[in-house]
């Protein structure tokens, strides 16, 4: 039945059914959009839709920043997986792993970077549980996915790492629900989802992409879920974020120690550690001589930096060419931590990971390319030594003679560091079969060692196993950097190996280097008795360049600043390189060096940045010619100034011989005069060129494209910043890499092996790969310390309020660390007023001594990082806002008194001071009663001592109690303990600095109790206030106003109280009568009223109608009148203008 | 601290620039020799001056000196900034006073206002004149402008003194990248002539003569006579004349001569105009006297790459050079700016920005 051919359909090309279906067509054009529909109806409505346009347009832009990550080679993208436990983070991993290279992982540890596509890589990692990694991971993700369990909902870990993130720059995030199917009733899971649908969404914006993840199969989620997401992934675009646009930092997708083993061995194991780590560079360039801080471990020294090769390379040029990526290239993946692959590269040595026990016929090991490279070298028939000596190994293709060993390269001598490397590789993977392997190389470098070719290259394709791997070292560059300073005298004792002197070759015997100055990089693994690298390959760069630039004339400006030991005198003056060069040698020759002789006097050589003219210099300005010879560089100067420029400066230049370099006389003068004529004619040309393009710009500009000139402000800035990238591309496109390193650093997406010093030995030995290491670079400004300022709010679900003085746990720029703050508040632009907690629902300040961070770095704080806090654990997020050495921060203090004397409205106070000093400083202070009195500080006495006269703007009372309000500047602890959790065995379990309370609980101390403060039963007598008796003698001197008045209230009833009224019958019907007669009278006067009122508003009304009448007249007239003036004072100013009376016509 | 917190130099040369760099890096320094070998061993007194100012100046800065005075330690704290008033000694000029402070002025937590009093013009140093009217623009390139001013209140000629000059800059939080390689031509010259406590005929005598060169060149000349009188004129007689061109991409050159004992206002004005054209024909977007100043600048920029087109360093930029890599770690590619041409004797600064952010600053 399949095979059968279906016969082909046939529309008819004719008859009514065509034109019905034309027709349609025609409608359905009409179906996307119809501009008439939308047109506006009226003018406003245009008016208002087109400025909705606009408006909404400016709602897409988004500040310019400059993406510091390159284009070209961007790092992987950093895909954190991020959830509670159980939640199936792993799985989502490994289905993710498996989807981009066709692997299934079984065991995984650390960051694993794969390829997506052609020009993007994905570093996966895993966070786990602790709220360090939690935070650490938060800080460099750029992708995270969050995922939560659906059958629970949301976890408390899963709202403090949004809080994290949030304050530190927020990354993308999606949202992935599993264990859906645990969900049995479609009417749950539908609400299930949109009710965690909706909390998501106010968590992170409204829309933000949840995705859903049904069940597990095979140990993975659905493949066909799985490639949703990772399509969402691949099209993911990524806003630079401020912070990490400023700091270089990268992900340590492996770690090595690189200690000696016997220095290990002596110090048992407590010795700390040279490690090296591994990672793409990510932020901005990484640079040297600047210290980088791992979260968990504390600010380390980087010894060196190292370009590696790229182990997951993006796919190159001839693969671009293919729309997709090809199914090899799919399948790389770099996960060193979880031993994936078998084989590493490092810098100068292959590391064959090797499962189990290793030995020859053991079948049942799987054999990789590793694996069967030691197979492959355990084959080999001959020992090494015999290997070595019957080979001939010649250095070039060409090369006739081949190289011989010597016996006098003895073992003692061997200035190679590869050799402690394989010590070191001996230990960590336990057997011997590499050892064989890399002896041979070590015998090879002997061997090239010993050659005497100057301009040996040999070392880039010794080791080569499957790949080259472009290495770039600038260890020793950094060094020479940094020891350069030291001082002025001795500038010229060092080798310069930087690439660009002009070297002849030295021999490598004797140590040059004094412990201090050897800088001498990677490989110098602190053996003492061993040397450091090997000379020959140190100064290779610059004896290449040397004989490439043999024949140069001009100078070499950036060699004779940077790198020769030449005073600033000496090289204006233009000394001879050479003579340069073979003090070097002797330098290198000797350890110790005479002492230069100071050359100049040092009194009469003053710092001025006034540099006087010599006396010939200004000499030469009186002649004509050479007033003529400038004129080209004016405005008014002759036109073709190409020429006459070159001219002025040719002369000049052959001036300056003259008077400044002496040496360079001949040289420069011969030459050009040779070359002259032709470079003018060029040149000519080329300022010909040049115009001619400018002139066809502007006129572009100006008639070809009229918009062009106009972009708006935000298109202006975008183009700027990209002009800038261009320019920085391009600066330094054609220096080469080393030094291009050393000017401009590490640039981002580079594979780098970072060496580190003093690293403390329990980041090594308590190494667990499931916990980030994140090496941060720090900015110089941050490695120092000082008292920060921050705005800080405590969060609004952490349920106890924040005190001065106690410690909390900051997360602030790269690092993790305990300090004391003292919040405060700003209290009337006058002074930062002390809190003693933080206020509810406000921000306020807080101050603390710490590791400074730029100003508007956001922070987290929390009081505890134990997995076993109740509750949420970040208390407070805030911004940095200030840096300082000092603070001023103060608290209110009430000194109180008593007067003990007291006059009109003076009263002599005590208690309040301790001795005439301390009142002699307060003179003139205001003071307080408690009830209100105000008064001033006086002059001390001098009896009782602190006593002091003060006057009150009224008389104050014995009773009352006096104060005087002071404010009392206090300093923030200077306490600063970083998180070290990596440094832990187990990791979640640090503790820092605890409260007394926690301490007294956890050694079970009871609070000292002080006797006074203890709460008492206060009691207060009754205040009886007794009778004022005034005597009777003296009531009768009172006048009668002031005589007391002593009536006692009336106690028995009068007269007319205590009668009983009886009316006689007449009586009381006269009375009922004048009740009657006066009610009767009421009502009447009230009937009277209500018609007043009534004839009244009939009057109103009518005097309304007259009044309004008249102001229609009134307003006639005043507009009769306005008419008339404006009338004329038109026709004045038309009658000045002088213009015709047709504008008077439209007048009426 | 770590001992590569620390930097060393011996000798007392280009002191100002070191302890600039130093409080700008945020590194400590330790200067030793100083003058060891001198019959007057030890710092001079312009320089214990300088020290103090630069102690008003920051907070926390920590500067100790030694018993003889012939070692100084420093350790940085950060700029403050804000309303200050110095008396600089009579031995140097104000301009050895501000130019480290034109420096480290825009990087300070507050507003520079600072009032120095002293010599206003003296051999060694850039008169205030020249502060006026060229470092200050320089500073223009890199995104400070708004609020930079200099007042000269007083004038005071050497060796009384009795000037004073205001200095007002406002804070950046970080600054421009420089791309300044046109050096254009010169299109309009510039000068102040002043006389303090002298005949006030003296200063149009000193244009007069300096005209007599430069109007051959461009019509475009203002030589401006500035004469004080009372009490702004100082406590001593003296006269100056300051020039500057300016070119069409406003580049700056600058040359100035002042008065001395037995020589007629016109040969000063002679030597200034002279050193001008002599400045002029060494070309380049920046003159010698600002080498440092643009240099420094570039390095504390934004990490792009900035670049400048220059003459050859001067001894002081060749020190200042290697000093700012042991302060920085950043280094300078210079090139011939115009590789065609054989006898270019300009050439091209360029280097990558350390990205310095003025970490002072106060936010809201």
């Amino acid at each position: 039945m399949d095979d059968r051919p279906h016969k082909a359909h046939r529309p008819s090309t004719s008859g009514g059914k065509v034109d019905k279906k034309d027709k349609g067509k025609g409608k359905e054009k009409q179906h996307g959009f119809n501009e008439k529909a939308f047109a506006p109806k009226s003018g406003r409505r245009a008016d208002r839709q087109g400025r909705r346009n606009v408006e909404r347009d400016q709602t897409r832009l988004h500040v310019p920043l400059v993406n510091r990550t390159p284009d070209s080679e961007p790092p992987p993208v950093i895909i954190a997986i991020v959830g509670p436990p159980g939640v199936g983070k792993t799985t989502l991993l490994k289905s993710l792993v498996r989807r981009y290279t066709k692997q299934t992982l079984n065991d995984v540890k650390g960051p694993v970077t794969v390829v997506s596509g052609k020009k993007r890589r994905l570093t996966f990692i895993e966070c786990n549980n602790d709220l360090n990694s939690m935070i650490d991971i938060g800080k460099i993700a750029d992708l995270v996915l969050l995922m939560i369990d659906g059958s629970f909902g949301f976890e408390m870990e899963t709202f403090e790492f949004l809080n994290v993130l949030q304050s530190h720059g927020f990354p993308k995030v999606i949202g992935i629900l599993t264990h859906l199917d645990l969900i049995k009733k479609a009417a749950t899971l539908k609400d299930t989802k949109k009710a965690l649908k909706k909390r998501f969404w106010t968590e992170i914006y409204q829309g933000a992409k949840l995705f859903y993840l049904s069940g597990v199969l095979n140990g993975r989620y659905p493949d066909t879920e799985i490639l949703n997401l990772s399509r969402f992934v691949s099209v993911m675009k990524f806003r630079p974020l401020v912070f990490r646009n400023a700091h270089p930092y990268l992900l340590a997708d492996r770690i090595e120690d690189l200690t000696p083993r016997e220095q290990v061995r002596q110090s048992k194991g407590k010795c700390d550690r040279n490690v090296t780590v591994y990672g793409y560079v990510r932020g901005t360039n990484l640079r040297l001589g600047t210290k980088v801080h791992i979260p968990g471990v504390g600010d380390l020294e980087m010894k060196g930096v190292t370009i590696l090769g790229d182990p997951c390379p993006l796919p190159d040029a001839d693969s671009e060419k293919r729309r997709k990526l090809s199914e090899k290239k799919k399948l790389l993946i770099h996960a060193p931590m979880s031993d994936i692959g078998g084989v590493m590269y490092d810098k100068d040595a292959v590391w064959i990971n090797v499962p189990g026990s290793f030995t020859r016929g053991n079948a049942d090991v799987p054999q990789g390319e590793g694996e069967q490279m030691v197979m492959d070298l355990q084959d080999a028939g001959a020992t090494l030594e015999d290997g070595v000596a019957q080979s001939h190994i010649r250095l070039f293709g060409s090369s006739a003679k081949h190289l011989t060993v010597e016996a006098a390269v003895d073992d003692d001598d061997e200035s190679d560091g590869y050799e402690d490397e394989d010590e070191s590789g001996e230990e960590e993977e336990d057997d011997s079969g590499i050892d064989s392997g890399e002896d041979d190389n070590d015998d090879a470098d002997d061997a090239e060692e010993a050659a005497p070719h100057p301009y040996s290259t040999g070392r880039s394709t010794r080791r080569d196993v499957k790949r080259t791997l472009p290495t770039a070292s600038s260890s020793k560059v950094q060094r020479a950097d940094v020891e350069y300073a030291e001082s002025d005298s001795d500038l010229g004792d060092e080798d310069e190996d930087e690439g660009m002197g002009k070297r002849f070759r030295m021999e490598d015997g004797d140590a040059l280097d004094i412990p201090s100055d050897d800088g001498e990089g990677e490989e110098d693994e602190g053996d003492d008795d061993e040397e450091t690298a090997p000379k020959w390959k140190s100064n290779l760069a610059a004896k290449a360049q040397a004989a490439s630039s043999n024949s140069r004339r001009r100078k070499d400006w950036m060699k004779l600043i940077y790198s020769s030991g030449l005073t600033p005198e000496e090289v204006l003056s233009g000394k001879e390189e050479e003579q340069m060069a073979v003090d070097e040698e002797e330098d290198d020759g000797e350890f110790f060096r005479f002492k230069k002789v100071s050359i100049k006097d040092a009194d009469d050589e003053v710092d001025a940045s006034k540099e006087a003219w010599k006396e010939e210099d200004l000499k030469k300005w009186e002649d004509d010619d050479m007033l003529d010879s400038i004129r080209g560089l004016f405005i008014t100067g002759p036109v073709a100034q190409e020429g006459g420029e070159a001219e002025g400066e040719g002369y000049e230049d052959a001036e300056d011989a003259g008077g400044d370099f002496e040496d360079l006389e001949a040289g420069d003068g011969a030459a050009p005069a040779a070359s002259q004529p032709l470079k003018a004619e060029s040149s000519r040309a080329a300022a010909l060129a040049a115009k001619k393009e400018e002139l066809k710009r502007k006129f572009d500009e100006q008639y070809d494209d009229p918009e062009s000139s106009k972009v708006d402000f935000y298109t202006e800035k975008k183009d700027e910043i990209s002009r800038q990238l261009q320019l920085n591309i391009e600066e330094f496109k054609d220096v080469p890499v080393e030094s291009r390193a050393l000017v401009e650093g590490f640039r981002p997406g580079t594979y780098v092996r970072i060496e580190l010093t003093d690293v403390p030995c329990e980041m090594i030995e308590h190494f667990d790969p499931t916990y980030p290491i994140i090496v941060g670079g720090l900015l110089p400004a941050e490695e120092r310390f000082g008292y920060v300022q921050v705005r800080i709010k405590r969060h609004r679900w952490y349920v106890k309020t924040l005190k001065t003085n106690d410690p909390l746990i900051f997360s602030l720029g790269w690092r993790r660390f305990q300090s004391v703050p003292i919040y405060s508040l700003d209290d009337h632009s006058i002074r930062m007023r002390m809190l003693k907690y933080t206020p509810e629902h406000m921000h306020c300040y807080a101050t603390f001594y710490g590791p400074v961070s730029l100003p508007n770095t956001g922070f987290c704080a929390f009081n505890s990082l134990a997995a076993d806090t109740p509750g949420f654990r970040v208390s407070a997020t805030g911004v940095v806002l200030d840096i300082d050495r000092s603070v001023k921060i103060v608290k209110k203090i009430k000194l109180t008194g008593v007067p003990y004397k007291i006059f009109k409205n003076t009263a002599f106070v005590r208690d309040m001071f301790s001795t005439a000093l301390e009142v002699a400083k307060f003179e003139g202070a205001n003071i307080r009663t408690v009830s209100g009195i105000r008064g001033q500080v006086k002059k001390g006495l001098s009896k009782p001592d602190g006593a002091f006269r003060a006057t009150f703007e009224d008389k104050v009372l014995k009773s009352d109690i006096i104060f005087l309000r002071a404010w009392y500047s206090i300093q923030p602890r200077k306490f600063y303990n970083p998180v070290t959790s990596l440094l832990l065995s187990d990791k979640s379990q640090w503790t820092g600095m605890r409260l007394t309370g926690q301490v007294r609980r956890d050694e079970g101390i009871k609070t000292p109790l002080n006797v006074n403060s203890t709460y008492k039963r206060v009691e207060r007598p009754e205040r009886r206030f007794n009778p004022l008796i005034i005597p009777k003698k003296l009531q009768a001197a009172l006048p009668y106003a002031s005589k007391p008045r002593l009536m006692k209230p009336q106690r028995q009833q009068t007269y007319m109280q205590k009668r009983a009224v009886v009316m006689e019958p007449e009586e009381r019907k006269a009375v009922a009568l004048l009740q009657q007669i006066r009610a009767l009278r009421k009502d009447q006067v009230a009937r009277r009223k209500e018609k007043k009122n009534e004839k009244k508003a009939v009057h109103q009304k009518k005097v309304e109608k007259e009044e309004e009448r008249k102001g229609e007249k009134v307003k006639e007239r005043k507009k009769e009148v306005m008419r008339a003036t404006g009338r004329k004072s038109k026709r004045e100013a038309e009658a000045e203008e002088g213009r015709g009376s047709k504008r008077r016509k439209t007048q009426t | 601290m770590a001992p590569t917190d620390l930097v060393q130099f011996s000798g007392h040369h280009h002191l100002r620039l070191r302890l600039v760099l130093s409080i700008l890096s945020g590194k400590a320094v330790r200067i030793d020799k100083i003058r060891s070998d001198d019959k007057n061993p030890g710092l001079r007194d312009f320089e214990i001056s300088l020290l103090r100012l630069l102690e008003k100046v920051t907070n926390g800065t920590v500067i100790e000196i030694s018993v003889t005075g012939t070692a100084i330690l420093l350790k940085p704290g950060i700029i403050s900034g804000g309303p200050l008033v110095h008396d600089c000694p009579l031995s140097r000029s104000i301009g050895y006073f501000l130019e480290p402070i034109v420096m480290l002025a825009p990087f300070a937590k507050k507003p520079f206002q600072l009032t120095l009093r002293g010599i206003t013009t003296d051999e060694h140093d850039l008169s205030v004149d020249l502060f006026r009217t060229v470092t200050l623009p320089h500073l223009q390139l890199f995104g400070i402008s708004d609020g930079l001013e200099l007042r000269i209140k007083r004038r005071g000629a050497p060796p009384a003194g009795g000037g004073e000059v205001q200095f007002l800059c406002p804070i950046v939080k970080q600054v421009k990248t420089l791309n300044f390689v046109e050096p254009g031509k010169i299109k309009r010259i510039r000068g102040i002539a002043h006389a303090v406590r002298v005949n006030p005929q003296f200063s149009n005598r000193m244009i007069e003569a300096s005209r007599s060169i430069l109007n051959r060149y461009i019509p475009d000349i203002y030589l401006y006579s500035d004469v004080y009188k009372g009490e702004e004129s100082g406590k001593s007689p003296g006269y100056a004349l300051s020039l500057l061109a300016e070119s069409t991409t406003s580049a700056l050159h600058c040359s100035e001569a002042i008065s001395q004992p037995g020589v007629a206002p016109e040969d000063i004005a002679l030597q200034a105009t002279r050193a001008l054209l002599a400045e002029i024909d060494k070309g380049g977007c920046v003159d010698r006297q600002h080498q440092t100043l643009v240099l420094l600048m570039m390095v504390l920029g934004s990490e792009d790459v900035g670049r400048c087109r220059m003459g050859e360093p001067t001894l002081r930029t060749i020190q200042f050079l290697r000093d700012v890599r042991s302060f920085f770690g950043t280094s300078f590619k210079i090139t011939t700016a115009d590789p065609l041409d054989k006898e270019c004797s300009h050439l091209l600064y360029s280097c990558y920005g350390t990205g310095y952010m003025n970490a002072n600053r106060t936010v809201a």
